[in-house]
């Protein structure tokens, strides 16, 4: 069996272009979203490995490859960020707090969850900065002793989550506005949540990678202060 | 890449904590704001990682297979906190812009 751990990489790119190419064919919008390729591949590998008893950590040593790719994806998001910037330039101060709102009540919901659960004091941190792209979760939750791992496999699922149903939600709540939509879901649902609304329409994901670029950028900068705060009020 | 190398080196020397990719975003943005680099040299090698970047998660995503004893004994509070977390966040920014936008878009 260790000899196919080669296979990873492969299975994984074909798997998620197969899937692609079918999500793409789709045109109606929950079907669409139920069938997120993103979705299937995590569910079928993650099932796949469960199954046969292989080792997660050998799996994800053999698709470095891909996984590398993330941080030169993130630097990339300035190209957007860049095309945007004339939107940004004139509602820079409304962006701004949007974002800084979203994460402020990103942390202190996680907070007040915790609380209420009474779950220990690594699991509260493990929650605390999930309104996040996946590779500063890793900094900020590994700075504030929580389980990392865990809060990446959490932003993945809250990615999903907004990729299957943030647009339909707001669209059912009346919410039109592409910059609300694309704000909203780049600072709520990250990563996966922006390339959803990449595919649906190009300026909803541009603001959306604004708004994930700056929730980046302020997450790292506020979370490590405001948590410890928090757990101390209310933990 | 280059910003990102350069990044990675400026955040060795400073032993900081601020991410290198996200410090490698903000100066290749800057670099794209000033001109020094130019958008359409850009776009052909961004274009590609941007639209794939859901294919960047996937390992780390799978990852959740590691935690499934955490996840069994405590999924009525992960629950509440995937849905909570990012519903109230989507909720509070959608109303705040409309609040000063409108909920139909006019520009």
């Amino acid at each position: 069996m260790i000899e196919l751990w080669w296979l990873s990489v492969p299975v994984i790119i074909s798997l998620f272009l197969g899937l692609k190419k079918l999500n793409s064919s789709i045109t109606n919008p929950l079907y669409k979203a139920l069938t997120n390729p993103v979705f299937i591949t995590i569910t079928l590998i993650g099932i796949l490995l469960v199954s046969l008893k292989l080792p997660y950590t050998q799996f994800a040593s053999h698709s470095q490859l891909l996984s590398s790719l993330l941080e030169p994806a993130i630097v990339a998001l300035a190209l957007p960020l860049y095309q945007q910037f004339v939107h940004v330039r004139k509602n820079f101060l409304l962006i701004v707090s949007s974002c800084t709102l979203g994460i402020i009540n990103a942390t202190f919901i996680a907070t007040l969850l915790s609380w209420a659960f009474s779950v220990e004091s690594q699991l509260a941190a493990s929650v605390a900065a999930l309104s996040v792209t996946t590779p500063i979760t890793l900094l900020v939750t590994d700075s504030l002793g929580g389980i990392a791992s865990l809060a990446a496999a959490m932003v993945i699922f809250i990615g999903l989550l907004g990729a299957l149903f943030a647009l339909l939600i707001l669209r059912l709540l009346g919410v039109h506005n592409h910059q609300a939509q694309g704000v909203a879901i780049g600072t709520a649902f990250h990563a996966i949540g922006t390339a959803a609304a990449l595919v649906e329409h190009p300026r909803i994901g541009a603001f959306a990678s604004v708004a994930m670029a700056l929730s980046a950028l302020l997450t790292a900068l506020i979370v490590p202060l405001l948590y410890p705060f928090l757990s101390q009020a209310l933990l | 890449m280059g910003c990102l190398a350069a990044a990675k080196i400026i955040m060795h020397w400073l032993q900081g904590s601020f991410p290198a990719p996200l410090l490698a975003m903000l100066i290749l943005l800057i670099l794209l704001l000033t001109k020094v680099v130019k958008e359409h040299y850009l776009a052909p090698c961004a274009k590609p990682l941007l639209n794939f970047m859901p294919l960047f998660f996937i390992p780390a995503g799978v990852g959740f297979i590691e935690h499934l004893g955490i996840i069994a004994q405590q999924w009525q509070f992960l629950s509440a906190v995937i849905i909570l977390v990012p519903l109230t966040s989507l909720l509070l920014i959608a109303t705040l812009i409309c609040a000063f936008k409108g909920r139909v878009e006019h520009d």
